[in-house]
């Protein structure tokens, strides 16, 4: 232990050895103890480390897309590298309809999880895209503005984290001209 | 099943907001559990089945069977395992009990149900990632998916098909909280008005706050013995008559097979009704203690664990057929809204609680009447992915 540079003495030059008090030191323990990246929930998004990059390449170029399978025919969502319906891996990606309808909704006031509270409120929904039913954030709208069936849209956002990787992600914003839309000029 | 298995007994710790750390309440639960049985000490033990959902992030401790096994002296001969199926993981354990004893690989099984969660409300949040991570945490939890803004979907698209109310929400909320004020080691020993529910924070709308379970430490133990220890210890005993459980291939939002229902309960119950030859079961059960994580399941589980139509499951609250004295009296410990939801724990106390109401152990107050002689237990997990159903006897048939 006295060779580990944590350890601070400072207990001067007379430690305790006549069995009075024992020796007393300092040692730190880091004060701030960094999560792994992956706590901010966004997985890494290149080939490097997903099989399913692709979808966040499309992502990335504007289109949001999913698996389908070259078997089966099955559209999956979440995008597959296996096919959950007959584990094929002939899989080729599909674009999704960028419009869809507010399926359910709700807005978290409270009890965030870890990295979200400087988002709150924010309204979380379950968007019918038609194929598939996916849950997003809805940007533009509180929860008073919007109503089940409202018509919301594709927004792409572009994370600002602390990746050197340009990570993109999918929210969904209210149509204009549609119910509940109203809100969607208030930025 | 060549034979079944029976509790003899177990223990709660208190729960709520605990200054003891997941070490200290496995210790609390397994004394109690040991001196609540005559006739059983913890040499006899063989086998130890922990239910815990994420010590890994709240109490920075993995491998934790081994260590409920150090800290209160059981050596393992045949058996020792941890589940980990989110919320139903205290089910999950004395499900792998029973079928370990069925099976005749022991005798005897320690079941410990725990979760410590509540780490100072600066790290609230990193609480409430367990919730995040237990959906699809890439594509539902990174949306901000968690307890609370998952399970309001359901309640909005349930009051948006069937018309349940907000009011019928509330007063599931305020039975079961009020059943826990007699509840000694309840989170929540307070009476709780339907106006109390609906004035309190809609803190992820239409669920308000008092709609919500809550964060909580907390242990429960139980000892479960083959039928044949059971008769030769003599006590108190209340035989697994069925036990069923499902999960439909489906974990994320896309692929849950409704947002009104879970035909996982359904199916689950199903098969614990038929082993324990229940043909109606609003006529059998006496006592049910079934997953109350929010105000909602419990209305979705009264539909779908059978007991009245599908949509109809806010009237079976508002006429009082879950009431102590009701058709089935639903929750008399005060659930998962009452005595709050120590994730690992809420499986292992349901259980418990049923076992003594059978054998009129409880504090008169939530007695249920009538002498009761058959109950259920039911512990739902994730986003409603799994469902998970046992049917408890008093009397072995």
């Amino acid at each position: 232990m006295t060779d580990d540079p944590s350890v601070t003495d400072d207990t001067g030059d007379q430690p305790a050895t006549d069995g009075g008090a024992p020796e007393r030191r300092t040692v730190s323990v880091p004060e701030r103890i960094d999560f792994p990246r992956m706590l901010d929930f966004y997985e890494l998004q290149d080939a490097e480390h997903t099989e399913i990059h692709q979808f966040y390449d499309n992502l990335h170029e504007g289109d949001l897309t999913t698996t389908e399978c070259g078997d089966c025919g099955a559209i999956h969502f979440p995008p597959r590298i296996v096919c959950p319906e007959c584990h094929s891996d002939d899989l080729a990606y599909t674009s999704l309809p960028h419009r869809g309808e507010l399926f359910a909704f709700t807005e978290v006031r409270g009890a965030a999880p870890i990295g979200m509270n400087d988002d709150v409120p924010f309204v979380v929904a379950v968007v019918d895209l038609g194929p598939v039913r996916l849950s997003a954030r809805v940007v533009d709208a509180g929860y008073e503005d919007l109503s089940i069936g409202d018509e919301v849209e594709l927004v792409i956002v572009d994370l600002d984290d602390a990746t050197d990787q340009d990570r993109v992600f999918f929210r969904f914003t209210p149509v204009a001209g549609a119910d509940g839309a109203d809100a969607a000029t208030e930025g | 099943m060549s034979r079944t298995a029976a509790i003899v007994g177990g223990a709660n710790t208190r729960w709520g907001k605990r200054e003891a750390t997941w070490k200290d309440l496995v210790q609390e639960a397994g004394k109690a559990t040991f001196e609540d049985v005559d006739g059983l000490d913890v040499s006899d033990v063989e086998g130890l089945f922990v239910g815990a959902v994420q010590p890994e992030r709240f109490a920075n401790q993995s491998h934790v069977a081994p260590l409920a096994a150090e800290l209160l002296g059981v050596n393992v001969t045949e058996m020792i395992a941890r589940t980990e199926l989110a919320c139903a993981s205290g089910q999950a354990a004395l499900r792998y009990a029973w079928l370990a004893i069925a099976a005749g690989q022991l005798d005897v099984a320690l079941v410990v149900g725990v979760e410590k969660m509540n780490l100072g409300k600066e790290y609230m949040p990193e609480m409430q990632s367990t919730m995040t991570n237990v959906v699809d945490r890439e594509f539902d939890g990174v949306n901000g998916l968690n307890g609370p803004s998952f399970f309001t979907l359901l309640a909005q698209r349930h009051m948006h098909e069937f018309g349940t109310t907000q009011e019928q929400l509330a007063q599931v909320a305020s039975k079961n909280k009020s059943h826990a004020a007699n509840t000694d080691f309840a989170q929540f020993q307070q009476s709780c008005s339907v106006d109390d529910v609906l004035e309190s924070y809609p803190i992820a709308p239409p669920l308000h706050l008092f709609d919500c379970s809550g964060i909580t430490d907390g242990a429960s133990g139980l000892l479960l013995v083959s039928e044949e220890k059971a008769e030769e210890l003599g006590g108190p005993a209340t035989y697994v008559a069925g036990s069923g459980q499902s999960c439909m291939a489906s974990n994320s939002v896309n692929n849950l097979p409704s947002f009104t229902g879970w035909p996982q309960a359904t199916q689950a119950s199903r098969t614990a009704y038929e082993q324990a030859g229940i043909e109606d079961p609003v006529e059998d059960l006496d006592v049910a203690e079934i997953h109350d994580c929010f105000s909602i399941s419990e209305i979705i589980e009264y539909e779908d664990l059978g007991w009245v139509e599908k949509g109809e499951g806010g009237s079976f609250i508002e006429e009082g057929r879950s009431e102590l004295d009701g058709d089935i009296a639903v929750n008399p410990r005060g659930g998962l809204l009452g005595c709050g939801h120590p994730l690992g724990a809420t499986g292992v106390s349901q259980a418990i609680e049923v076992h003594q109401q059978l054998h009129g152990q409880v504090e008169s107050a939530r007695q249920v009447p009538d002498d009761p002689s058959t109950g259920l237990i039911h512990n739902l997990s994730g986003s409603g992915s799994v469902h998970s159903v046992m049917i408890l006897e008093r009397d072995l048939e």
